[in-house]
Protein backbone atom coordinates (compact mmCIF):
# COMPACT_ATOMS: atom_id res chain seq x y z
CA UNK A 1 0.00 0.00 0.00
CA UNK A 2 0.73 3.25 -0.89
CA UNK A 3 1.98 5.18 2.36
CA UNK A 4 -1.35 8.18 2.64
CA UNK A 5 1.36 10.69 3.97
CA UNK A 6 2.86 11.22 0.71
CA UNK A 7 1.77 14.09 -1.39
CA UNK A 8 -0.72 14.56 -3.82
CA UNK A 9 0.39 14.39 -6.92
CA UNK A 10 -2.24 14.53 -9.59
CA UNK A 11 -5.72 15.33 -8.78
CA UNK A 12 -8.92 15.11 -11.44
CA UNK A 13 -11.77 17.08 -9.89
CA UNK A 14 -15.45 16.42 -11.71
CA UNK A 15 -13.77 15.63 -14.91
CA UNK A 16 -16.01 15.98 -17.99
CA UNK A 17 -14.54 15.84 -21.28
CA UNK A 18 -17.30 15.92 -24.14
CA UNK A 19 -17.09 15.68 -27.55
CA UNK A 20 -19.06 18.05 -30.51
CA UNK A 21 -19.45 16.25 -33.59
CA UNK A 22 -19.97 19.71 -35.48
CA UNK A 23 -21.46 17.75 -38.81
CA UNK A 24 -24.33 16.29 -36.56
CA UNK A 25 -24.76 18.43 -34.09
CA UNK A 26 -24.09 15.86 -31.52
CA UNK A 27 -22.48 15.11 -28.55
CA UNK A 28 -20.22 12.08 -26.79
CA UNK A 29 -19.58 12.14 -23.84
CA UNK A 30 -16.04 10.77 -23.70
CA UNK A 31 -15.36 10.74 -19.56
CA UNK A 32 -17.96 11.56 -16.75
CA UNK A 33 -17.28 13.08 -13.45
CA UNK A 34 -13.57 11.42 -12.97
CA UNK A 35 -12.28 11.79 -9.75
CA UNK A 36 -9.00 10.48 -8.83
CA UNK A 37 -6.15 11.29 -6.85
CA UNK A 38 -2.66 10.13 -7.59
CA UNK A 39 0.11 10.12 -4.93
CA UNK A 40 3.78 10.78 -5.47
CA UNK A 41 5.71 8.05 -6.84
CA UNK A 42 2.86 5.95 -7.60
CA UNK A 43 2.11 3.71 -10.40
CA UNK A 44 -1.09 3.58 -11.61
CA UNK A 45 -2.55 1.50 -14.27
CA UNK A 46 -6.32 2.68 -15.69
CA UNK A 47 -7.74 -0.43 -17.71
CA UNK A 48 -11.50 -0.82 -19.17
CA UNK A 49 -12.83 -1.88 -22.16
CA UNK A 50 -12.37 0.19 -25.79
CA UNK A 51 -14.36 3.57 -25.61
CA UNK A 52 -13.74 3.51 -21.84
CA UNK A 53 -11.98 6.76 -22.46
CA UNK A 54 -8.74 6.16 -21.08
CA UNK A 55 -6.97 7.35 -23.82
CA UNK A 56 -9.09 10.78 -23.96
CA UNK A 57 -7.97 10.69 -20.05
CA UNK A 58 -4.65 10.31 -20.54
CA UNK A 59 -4.39 13.29 -23.39
CA UNK A 60 -6.49 15.39 -21.13
CA UNK A 61 -3.30 14.91 -18.38
CA UNK A 62 -0.96 15.70 -21.03
CA UNK A 63 -2.45 19.00 -22.24
CA UNK A 64 -3.50 17.84 -25.40
CA UNK A 65 -7.39 17.52 -24.53
CA UNK A 66 -8.96 21.01 -22.98
CA UNK A 67 -11.99 19.52 -20.24
CA UNK A 68 -15.22 20.94 -21.06
CA UNK A 69 -15.87 20.62 -17.21
CA UNK A 70 -13.72 20.54 -14.04
CA UNK A 71 -10.03 20.69 -13.78
CA UNK A 72 -6.85 18.36 -13.48
CA UNK A 73 -4.10 19.42 -11.00
CA UNK A 74 -0.73 18.85 -11.13
CA UNK A 75 1.07 19.65 -8.25
CA UNK A 76 -1.79 21.92 -7.27
CA UNK A 77 -1.64 23.76 -10.38
CA UNK A 78 -4.39 23.21 -13.33
CA UNK A 79 -3.10 21.77 -16.12
CA UNK A 80 -4.35 24.51 -19.35
CA UNK A 81 -1.11 22.96 -22.20
CA UNK A 82 1.57 20.12 -22.49
CA UNK A 83 4.63 20.89 -19.93
CA UNK A 84 7.69 19.83 -19.44
CA UNK A 85 6.81 18.11 -15.99
CA UNK A 86 5.28 15.64 -18.16
CA UNK A 87 5.87 13.49 -21.28
CA UNK A 88 4.95 9.98 -23.01
CA UNK A 89 5.46 7.30 -24.21
CA UNK A 90 3.27 6.00 -27.17
CA UNK A 91 1.55 3.25 -28.65
CA UNK A 92 2.96 3.42 -31.69
CA UNK A 93 6.98 4.24 -31.27
CA UNK A 94 6.39 7.73 -32.97
CA UNK A 95 10.22 8.00 -33.49
CA UNK A 96 11.45 10.60 -35.96
CA UNK A 97 12.69 8.43 -38.78
CA UNK A 98 15.11 11.23 -39.62
CA UNK A 99 16.56 11.30 -36.56
CA UNK A 100 18.76 8.39 -35.22
CA UNK A 101 18.07 7.06 -31.70
CA UNK A 102 20.09 9.39 -29.78
CA UNK A 103 19.05 12.32 -32.01
CA UNK A 104 15.33 11.45 -30.91
CA UNK A 105 16.02 10.76 -27.26
CA UNK A 106 17.42 14.33 -27.13
CA UNK A 107 14.38 16.15 -28.82
CA UNK A 108 12.33 16.79 -25.61
CA UNK A 109 15.42 18.62 -24.49
CA UNK A 110 16.05 20.22 -27.89
CA UNK A 111 12.10 21.60 -28.05
CA UNK A 112 12.59 22.74 -24.12
CA UNK A 113 16.16 24.24 -24.70
CA UNK A 114 17.32 22.54 -22.11
CA UNK A 115 20.09 21.01 -23.91
CA UNK A 116 23.60 21.12 -21.88
CA UNK A 117 26.20 18.32 -21.30
CA UNK A 118 24.79 17.46 -18.51
CA UNK A 119 21.28 16.59 -20.05
CA UNK A 120 23.22 14.93 -22.83
CA UNK A 121 24.66 12.64 -20.39
CA UNK A 122 21.38 12.12 -19.18
CA UNK A 123 20.16 11.17 -22.15
CA UNK A 124 22.85 8.90 -22.71
CA UNK A 125 22.41 7.07 -19.56
CA UNK A 126 18.60 6.30 -20.33
CA UNK A 127 19.41 4.69 -23.35
CA UNK A 128 21.48 2.52 -21.54
CA UNK A 129 19.20 2.00 -18.97
CA UNK A 130 16.48 0.73 -21.82
CA UNK A 131 19.20 -1.57 -22.69
CA UNK A 132 19.93 0.32 -26.20
CA UNK A 133 24.03 1.21 -25.34
CA UNK A 134 25.65 0.39 -28.85
CA UNK A 135 22.78 1.79 -30.58
CA UNK A 136 22.74 5.71 -30.34
CA UNK A 137 23.14 5.95 -34.32
CA UNK A 138 20.96 3.77 -35.64
CA UNK A 139 18.25 5.12 -37.41
CA UNK A 140 14.45 3.94 -36.19
CA UNK A 141 13.73 1.51 -39.33
CA UNK A 142 17.10 -0.85 -38.36
CA UNK A 143 15.32 -1.62 -34.91
CA UNK A 144 12.76 -4.42 -34.45
CA UNK A 145 9.70 -3.13 -32.75
CA UNK A 146 10.86 -3.73 -29.10
CA UNK A 147 13.69 -2.07 -29.48
CA UNK A 148 11.72 1.20 -30.87
CA UNK A 149 9.52 1.04 -27.82
CA UNK A 150 12.55 1.38 -25.96
CA UNK A 151 13.63 4.57 -27.59
CA UNK A 152 9.96 5.73 -26.95
CA UNK A 153 10.52 5.13 -23.23
CA UNK A 154 13.72 6.45 -23.30
CA UNK A 155 12.97 9.79 -24.72
CA UNK A 156 10.38 10.20 -22.42
CA UNK A 157 12.34 9.48 -19.66
CA UNK A 158 15.35 11.94 -20.92
CA UNK A 159 13.39 14.98 -20.25
CA UNK A 160 12.96 13.90 -16.73
CA UNK A 161 9.31 14.37 -15.89
CA UNK A 162 7.67 14.12 -12.84
CA UNK A 163 4.90 12.75 -14.27
CA UNK A 164 5.15 10.01 -16.95
CA UNK A 165 2.32 8.76 -19.20
CA UNK A 166 2.33 5.62 -21.02
CA UNK A 167 -0.31 4.71 -23.61
CA UNK A 168 -0.72 1.04 -24.49
CA UNK A 169 3.55 1.03 -25.06
CA UNK A 170 3.58 -2.64 -25.40
CA UNK A 171 0.14 -3.27 -27.54
CA UNK A 172 1.64 -4.05 -30.45
CA UNK A 173 4.36 -6.20 -29.33
CA UNK A 174 4.52 -9.89 -29.76
CA UNK A 175 3.22 -11.75 -26.66
CA UNK A 176 7.16 -12.54 -25.42
CA UNK A 177 8.32 -9.34 -25.98
CA UNK A 178 5.19 -7.85 -24.38
CA UNK A 179 6.53 -9.99 -21.07
CA UNK A 180 9.98 -9.19 -21.07
CA UNK A 181 9.12 -5.16 -21.70
CA UNK A 182 6.87 -5.17 -18.41
CA UNK A 183 9.56 -6.97 -16.68
CA UNK A 184 12.05 -4.07 -17.83
CA UNK A 185 9.36 -1.21 -17.26
CA UNK A 186 9.44 -2.05 -13.50
CA UNK A 187 13.25 -2.24 -13.68
CA UNK A 188 13.52 0.84 -14.77
CA UNK A 189 10.72 2.34 -12.26
CA UNK A 190 11.92 0.98 -9.51
CA UNK A 191 15.36 2.86 -10.68
CA UNK A 192 13.52 6.34 -11.49
CA UNK A 193 10.43 6.03 -8.95
CA UNK A 194 8.36 8.46 -11.05
CA UNK A 195 4.95 8.95 -10.92
CA UNK A 196 3.37 6.98 -13.79
CA UNK A 197 -0.18 6.59 -15.22
CA UNK A 198 -0.23 3.45 -17.60
CA UNK A 199 -3.20 2.74 -19.89
CA UNK A 200 -3.57 -0.86 -21.13
CA UNK A 201 -6.56 -3.41 -21.89
CA UNK A 202 -4.60 -6.24 -20.52
CA UNK A 203 -5.81 -6.57 -17.50
CA UNK A 204 -2.62 -9.03 -15.91
CA UNK A 205 -0.18 -6.25 -17.52
CA UNK A 206 -2.10 -3.76 -14.79
CA UNK A 207 -2.23 -6.22 -11.90
CA UNK A 208 1.74 -6.74 -12.96
CA UNK A 209 2.99 -3.34 -13.31
CA UNK A 210 0.45 -0.93 -11.16
CA UNK A 211 0.17 -0.06 -7.08
CA UNK A 212 -3.56 0.59 -7.67
CA UNK A 213 -5.55 -0.08 -10.79
CA UNK A 214 -8.49 2.22 -11.66
CA UNK A 215 -11.10 0.17 -13.89
CA UNK A 216 -12.63 2.67 -16.02
CA UNK A 217 -16.10 1.93 -17.49
CA UNK A 218 -17.70 2.88 -21.09
CA UNK A 219 -20.54 5.13 -21.94
CA UNK A 220 -20.25 7.63 -20.52
CA UNK A 221 -16.30 7.03 -19.19
CA UNK A 222 -16.31 7.40 -15.55
CA UNK A 223 -14.57 5.03 -12.82
CA UNK A 224 -15.79 2.25 -11.75
CA UNK A 225 -13.60 0.80 -9.18
CA UNK A 226 -10.33 1.06 -8.01
CA UNK A 227 -8.17 -2.17 -6.82
CA UNK A 228 -5.37 -2.04 -4.38
CA UNK A 229 -2.51 -4.11 -6.09
CA UNK A 230 -1.27 -5.33 -2.46
CA UNK A 231 1.94 -7.82 -3.79
CA UNK A 232 5.20 -6.68 -2.77
CA UNK A 233 7.98 -5.15 -4.68
CA UNK A 234 10.34 -6.10 -6.32
CA UNK A 235 8.14 -7.87 -8.30
CA UNK A 236 9.55 -10.74 -11.48
CA UNK A 237 7.27 -12.37 -14.18
CA UNK A 238 6.80 -15.66 -11.33
CA UNK A 239 4.28 -13.65 -9.48
CA UNK A 240 1.90 -14.27 -12.21
CA UNK A 241 1.61 -17.61 -10.85
CA UNK A 242 0.87 -16.20 -8.04
CA UNK A 243 -2.57 -16.91 -6.36
CA UNK A 244 -3.43 -13.58 -4.86
CA UNK A 245 -2.60 -12.42 -8.18
CA UNK A 246 -4.90 -14.25 -10.22
CA UNK A 247 -7.34 -13.47 -8.13
CA UNK A 248 -7.06 -9.89 -8.48
CA UNK A 249 -6.94 -10.45 -12.36
CA UNK A 250 -10.31 -12.35 -11.76
CA UNK A 251 -11.93 -9.95 -9.60
CA UNK A 252 -11.50 -7.25 -12.12
CA UNK A 253 -12.13 -9.63 -15.12
CA UNK A 254 -16.04 -9.57 -13.58
CA UNK A 255 -16.23 -5.93 -12.78
CA UNK A 256 -15.76 -5.57 -16.48
CA UNK A 257 -17.53 -8.50 -17.51
CA UNK A 258 -20.20 -6.73 -15.04
CA UNK A 259 -19.88 -3.52 -17.22
CA UNK A 260 -20.11 -4.96 -20.47
CA UNK A 261 -23.10 -7.25 -20.01
CA UNK A 262 -24.85 -3.82 -18.33
CA UNK A 263 -23.82 -1.96 -21.35
CA UNK A 264 -25.14 -4.85 -23.68
CA UNK A 265 -28.41 -4.61 -22.22
CA UNK A 266 -28.38 -0.77 -22.13
CA UNK A 267 -27.13 -1.25 -26.14
CA UNK A 268 -30.36 -3.55 -26.47
CA UNK A 269 -32.45 -0.86 -24.89
CA UNK A 270 -31.73 2.03 -27.32
CA UNK A 271 -32.13 -0.21 -29.88
CA UNK A 272 -35.35 -0.97 -28.97
CA UNK A 273 -36.38 1.89 -28.43
CA UNK B 1 16.37 -11.41 -19.27
CA UNK B 2 18.57 -8.68 -20.26
CA UNK B 3 21.29 -11.54 -21.49
CA UNK B 4 18.18 -12.49 -23.49
CA UNK B 5 17.49 -9.27 -25.03
CA UNK B 6 21.14 -8.86 -26.21
CA UNK B 7 21.13 -12.06 -28.26
CA UNK B 8 18.00 -11.17 -29.93
CA UNK B 9 19.56 -7.56 -30.65
CA UNK B 10 22.94 -9.82 -32.17
CA UNK B 11 20.55 -11.91 -34.02
CA UNK B 12 18.74 -9.11 -35.80
CA UNK B 13 22.05 -7.49 -37.59
CA UNK B 14 23.30 -10.31 -38.94
CA UNK B 15 20.10 -11.41 -40.38
CA UNK B 16 20.54 -8.28 -42.27
CA UNK B 17 24.44 -8.71 -43.10
CA UNK B 18 22.76 -11.75 -45.06
CA UNK B 19 20.17 -10.20 -45.90
CA UNK B 20 22.23 -7.39 -48.14
CA UNK B 21 24.77 -10.20 -49.32
CA UNK B 22 22.26 -12.44 -51.03
CA UNK B 23 20.86 -8.44 -52.48
CA UNK B 24 24.42 -7.65 -53.80
CA UNK B 25 24.44 -10.77 -55.70
CA UNK B 26 20.99 -10.16 -56.98
CA UNK B 27 22.12 -6.32 -58.08
CA UNK B 28 24.97 -8.30 -60.33
CA UNK B 29 23.02 -10.74 -61.91
CA UNK B 30 20.90 -7.76 -62.99
CA UNK B 31 23.22 -5.60 -64.18
CA UNK B 32 24.91 -8.62 -66.39
CA UNK B 33 21.17 -8.32 -67.42
CA UNK B 34 20.65 -5.67 -68.39
CA UNK B 35 23.97 -4.93 -70.19
CA UNK B 36 23.72 -7.64 -72.66
CA UNK B 37 20.25 -6.33 -73.51
CA UNK B 38 21.82 -2.89 -74.32
CA UNK B 39 24.85 -4.73 -76.16
CA UNK B 40 22.06 -7.03 -78.22
CA UNK B 41 19.94 -4.36 -79.18
CA UNK B 42 23.25 -2.19 -80.45
CA UNK B 43 24.20 -4.86 -82.69
CA UNK B 44 20.72 -5.65 -83.86
CA UNK B 45 20.51 -1.80 -85.08
CA UNK B 46 23.43 -2.09 -87.09
CA UNK B 47 22.55 -4.93 -88.38
CA UNK B 48 19.45 -3.40 -89.22
CA UNK B 49 20.69 -0.38 -90.98
CA UNK B 50 23.55 -2.19 -92.79
CA UNK B 51 21.28 -4.69 -94.33
CA UNK B 52 18.72 -1.75 -95.08
CA UNK B 53 15.98 -4.23 -93.21
CA UNK B 54 14.81 -0.30 -92.51
CA UNK B 55 16.07 2.50 -94.00
CA UNK B 56 19.40 3.88 -92.86
CA UNK B 57 17.89 7.27 -93.56
CA UNK B 58 15.44 6.80 -90.62
CA UNK B 59 17.62 4.79 -88.08
CA UNK B 60 21.08 5.76 -88.83
CA UNK B 61 23.21 3.52 -87.29
CA UNK B 62 25.48 3.01 -83.97
CA UNK B 63 28.39 3.81 -85.51
CA UNK B 64 27.18 6.29 -87.22
CA UNK B 65 25.57 8.42 -84.86
CA UNK B 66 29.59 7.52 -82.87
CA UNK B 67 31.26 9.24 -85.88
CA UNK B 68 28.94 12.05 -86.23
CA UNK B 69 29.51 12.56 -82.32
CA UNK B 70 33.14 12.13 -82.52
CA UNK B 71 32.96 15.30 -85.37
CA UNK B 72 30.53 17.13 -83.71
CA UNK B 73 31.88 17.57 -80.22
CA UNK B 74 35.04 18.65 -81.93
CA UNK B 75 33.61 21.38 -83.16
CA UNK B 76 32.67 24.75 -80.89
CA UNK B 77 29.38 25.88 -82.22
CA UNK B 78 28.10 22.54 -80.69
CA UNK B 79 29.61 23.63 -77.19
CA UNK B 80 28.01 27.27 -77.93
CA UNK B 81 24.55 25.21 -78.65
CA UNK B 82 25.23 23.30 -75.32
CA UNK B 83 25.61 26.46 -73.14
CA UNK B 84 22.63 28.28 -74.50
CA UNK B 85 20.59 25.56 -73.50
CA UNK B 86 22.24 24.53 -70.20
CA UNK B 87 21.71 28.16 -69.29
CA UNK B 88 17.93 28.01 -70.08
CA UNK B 89 17.45 24.63 -68.41
CA UNK B 90 19.42 25.39 -65.18
CA UNK B 91 18.21 28.78 -64.92
CA UNK B 92 14.34 28.07 -65.38
CA UNK B 93 14.80 24.72 -62.99
CA UNK B 94 16.14 26.80 -60.32
CA UNK B 95 13.52 29.11 -59.99
CA UNK B 96 11.02 26.34 -60.20
CA UNK B 97 12.95 24.70 -57.17
CA UNK B 98 13.49 28.54 -55.22
CA UNK B 99 9.63 29.23 -55.76
CA UNK B 100 7.80 25.90 -56.20
CA UNK B 101 9.65 24.77 -52.82
CA UNK B 102 8.35 27.49 -50.10
CA UNK B 103 5.35 27.88 -51.86
CA UNK B 104 4.21 24.35 -51.93
CA UNK B 105 5.52 23.73 -48.35
CA UNK B 106 3.68 27.28 -46.96
CA UNK B 107 0.27 26.44 -48.77
CA UNK B 108 0.60 22.93 -47.35
CA UNK B 109 0.84 24.00 -44.03
CA UNK B 110 -1.40 27.07 -43.93
CA UNK B 111 -5.28 26.77 -44.54
CA UNK B 112 -5.62 30.30 -46.14
CA UNK B 113 -2.40 30.21 -48.40
CA UNK B 114 -3.33 27.20 -50.12
CA UNK B 115 -6.92 28.45 -51.08
CA UNK B 116 -5.43 31.90 -52.40
CA UNK B 117 -3.19 29.46 -54.44
CA UNK B 118 -4.37 26.52 -55.25
CA UNK B 119 -7.29 26.87 -57.61
CA UNK B 120 -4.24 28.29 -59.74
CA UNK B 121 -2.09 26.08 -59.40
CA UNK B 122 -4.54 22.84 -59.98
CA UNK B 123 -6.07 24.68 -62.99
CA UNK B 124 -2.26 25.15 -64.75
CA UNK B 125 -1.24 21.32 -63.59
CA UNK B 126 -3.58 20.04 -65.44
CA UNK B 127 -2.87 22.83 -68.61
CA UNK B 128 -0.37 21.08 -71.33
CA UNK B 129 2.20 24.00 -70.56
CA UNK B 130 3.48 23.86 -74.07
CA UNK B 131 -0.01 25.28 -75.30
CA UNK B 132 1.20 28.29 -73.90
CA UNK B 133 4.44 28.66 -76.00
CA UNK B 134 3.22 30.92 -78.73
CA UNK B 135 2.30 33.86 -75.57
CA UNK B 136 5.30 32.98 -74.01
CA UNK B 137 6.91 34.03 -77.31
CA UNK B 138 5.18 37.12 -78.06
CA UNK B 139 5.75 38.26 -73.99
CA UNK B 140 9.64 36.78 -73.65
CA UNK B 141 10.58 36.82 -77.55
CA UNK B 142 12.70 34.08 -79.61
CA UNK B 143 15.39 34.70 -77.23
CA UNK B 144 16.79 32.33 -74.12
CA UNK B 145 14.55 33.96 -71.72
CA UNK B 146 11.00 32.50 -73.51
CA UNK B 147 12.54 29.17 -72.80
CA UNK B 148 14.05 29.77 -68.81
CA UNK B 149 9.72 30.47 -68.94
CA UNK B 150 8.98 27.44 -70.69
CA UNK B 151 11.66 25.29 -68.75
CA UNK B 152 9.98 26.83 -65.25
CA UNK B 153 6.40 25.85 -66.00
CA UNK B 154 7.41 22.79 -66.87
CA UNK B 155 8.96 22.00 -63.97
CA UNK B 156 7.52 24.46 -60.93
CA UNK B 157 4.38 22.03 -60.95
CA UNK B 158 5.54 18.57 -60.15
CA UNK B 159 7.87 19.86 -57.24
CA UNK B 160 4.93 22.57 -55.58
CA UNK B 161 2.54 19.82 -55.81
CA UNK B 162 5.05 17.34 -54.15
CA UNK B 163 5.64 19.87 -51.83
CA UNK B 164 1.77 20.24 -51.02
CA UNK B 165 1.10 17.06 -50.80
CA UNK B 166 4.41 15.91 -47.90
CA UNK B 167 2.82 18.86 -45.80
CA UNK B 168 -0.91 17.16 -46.51
CA UNK B 169 -0.19 13.70 -45.74
CA UNK B 170 1.97 14.63 -42.33
CA UNK B 171 2.48 11.82 -39.48
CA UNK B 172 -0.17 13.03 -37.02
CA UNK B 173 1.61 10.78 -34.44
CA UNK B 174 4.48 12.76 -34.64
CA UNK B 175 2.83 15.91 -34.15
CA UNK B 176 1.69 14.71 -31.40
CA UNK B 177 4.34 13.38 -30.04
CA UNK B 178 5.76 17.06 -30.93
CA UNK B 179 3.19 19.01 -29.00
CA UNK B 180 3.85 16.59 -26.05
CA UNK B 181 7.00 17.65 -25.79
CA UNK B 182 5.72 21.56 -25.61
CA UNK B 183 6.57 22.07 -29.62
CA UNK B 184 5.15 25.64 -30.74
CA UNK B 185 4.02 25.85 -34.24
CA UNK B 186 7.01 26.94 -35.62
CA UNK B 187 8.96 24.65 -33.88
CA UNK B 188 6.55 21.65 -35.54
CA UNK B 189 7.19 23.12 -38.60
CA UNK B 190 10.97 22.87 -38.39
CA UNK B 191 11.23 20.00 -36.76
CA UNK B 192 8.46 17.37 -37.63
CA UNK B 193 6.89 19.48 -41.04
CA UNK B 194 9.85 20.57 -42.85
CA UNK B 195 12.29 17.24 -42.95
CA UNK B 196 8.76 15.16 -43.61
CA UNK B 197 8.77 17.00 -46.98
CA UNK B 198 12.31 15.69 -47.71
CA UNK B 199 11.32 12.12 -50.13
CA UNK B 200 8.33 14.10 -51.54
CA UNK B 201 10.26 16.85 -52.81
CA UNK B 202 12.88 14.67 -53.85
CA UNK B 203 10.46 12.55 -55.76
CA UNK B 204 8.65 16.01 -57.07
CA UNK B 205 12.32 17.53 -58.58
CA UNK B 206 13.08 14.35 -60.18
CA UNK B 207 9.70 14.33 -62.22
CA UNK B 208 10.70 18.40 -62.44
CA UNK B 209 14.00 17.41 -63.99
CA UNK B 210 12.07 15.26 -67.14
CA UNK B 211 9.26 17.76 -67.41
CA UNK B 212 12.10 20.85 -67.55
CA UNK B 213 14.44 18.70 -70.08
CA UNK B 214 10.90 18.19 -72.06
CA UNK B 215 10.69 21.81 -71.83
CA UNK B 216 13.98 23.18 -72.74
CA UNK B 217 13.80 21.34 -76.66
CA UNK B 218 10.61 22.01 -77.35
CA UNK B 219 10.66 25.22 -76.94
CA UNK B 220 14.10 25.39 -79.15
CA UNK B 221 12.14 23.27 -81.30
CA UNK B 222 9.10 25.71 -81.78
CA UNK B 223 11.09 28.75 -82.03
CA UNK B 224 14.75 29.73 -80.96
CA UNK B 225 18.09 30.75 -82.93
CA UNK B 226 20.65 28.81 -80.66
CA UNK B 227 20.29 25.61 -78.39
CA UNK B 228 20.36 21.80 -78.88
CA UNK B 229 16.72 21.88 -79.97
CA UNK B 230 17.43 24.15 -82.34
CA UNK B 231 20.02 22.11 -83.89
CA UNK B 232 18.05 18.88 -83.45
CA UNK B 233 15.19 20.61 -85.83
CA UNK B 234 17.65 21.54 -88.34
CA UNK B 235 19.42 18.52 -88.47
CA UNK B 236 16.38 16.68 -88.90
CA UNK B 237 15.16 19.18 -91.84
CA UNK B 238 18.48 18.33 -93.62
CA UNK B 239 18.35 14.77 -92.96
CA UNK B 240 21.23 14.22 -91.11
CA UNK B 241 19.79 11.37 -88.82
CA UNK B 242 23.08 10.62 -86.95
CA UNK B 243 23.31 14.05 -86.19
CA UNK B 244 19.96 14.44 -85.04
CA UNK B 245 20.42 11.50 -82.65
CA UNK B 246 23.33 12.57 -80.89
CA UNK B 247 21.53 15.66 -80.42
CA UNK B 248 18.58 13.32 -79.19
CA UNK B 249 21.64 11.15 -77.00
CA UNK B 250 23.05 14.09 -75.45
CA UNK B 251 19.63 15.12 -73.93
CA UNK B 252 19.09 11.84 -72.60
CA UNK B 253 22.31 11.54 -70.89
CA UNK B 254 21.80 15.18 -69.51
CA UNK B 255 18.67 13.29 -68.16
CA UNK B 256 20.11 10.77 -66.92
CA UNK B 257 23.21 12.39 -65.27
CA UNK B 258 20.59 15.00 -63.61
CA UNK B 259 18.70 12.15 -61.78
CA UNK B 260 21.92 10.14 -60.66
CA UNK B 261 23.14 13.62 -58.84
CA UNK B 262 19.75 13.28 -57.35
CA UNK B 263 19.39 9.94 -56.38
CA UNK B 264 23.34 10.54 -54.47
CA UNK B 265 21.88 13.60 -52.93
CA UNK B 266 19.14 11.47 -51.93
CA UNK B 267 21.25 8.99 -50.48
CA UNK B 268 23.20 11.12 -48.45
CA UNK B 269 20.85 13.47 -46.90
CA UNK B 270 18.00 10.98 -46.02
CA UNK B 271 19.73 7.58 -45.58
CA UNK B 272 16.56 7.53 -42.81
CA UNK B 273 14.58 6.47 -45.54
CA UNK B 274 14.13 2.48 -45.57
CA UNK B 275 14.54 0.84 -49.01
CA UNK B 276 12.21 -0.91 -50.40
CA UNK B 277 12.66 -3.24 -53.00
Amino acid sequence: MVATSRNVKLSSRNLDVVYRNLKTNTEVVALHNINLDIIEGEFICIVGPSGCGKTTFLNTVAGLIKPSRGQILLDNQEITGPGADRSMVFQTPSLFPWRTVIKNVLYGLEIQKRLTDETKKMAYQYIEMVGLKGFENYYPHELSGGMQQRVNLARALTVNPSLLLLDEPFSALDAQTREFMQAELLRIWSETQKTSIFITHQIDEAVFLADRVFVFGARPGRVVEVIDVDIPRPRNLNIKRNPKFLELVDRIWSIIEQESTKQGFANKKLKEN
Amino acid sequence: MQNNESVNLTAVTSTAEKKSAKKLEKEKIGFIISTVTVIAFLILWELASRNSWIPPLFISSPTAIAKAAFLMVQDPQFWHHMKISGYEFGVGFLLAVAIGVPMGVFSGWNYYFYSLVNPFISGLYVTPKVSLLPVILIAFGIGTASKIAIVFLMAFFPIVMSAQKAMKTLDQNLIKAARVFTATQLQIFKTVALPSTVPFLLNGIRLGIGQGLIGVVVGEMYAATAGIGFQLTSYGQNLQTDRMFVGVIVITVTGILLTGILGWIEKRFSSWIPEHD
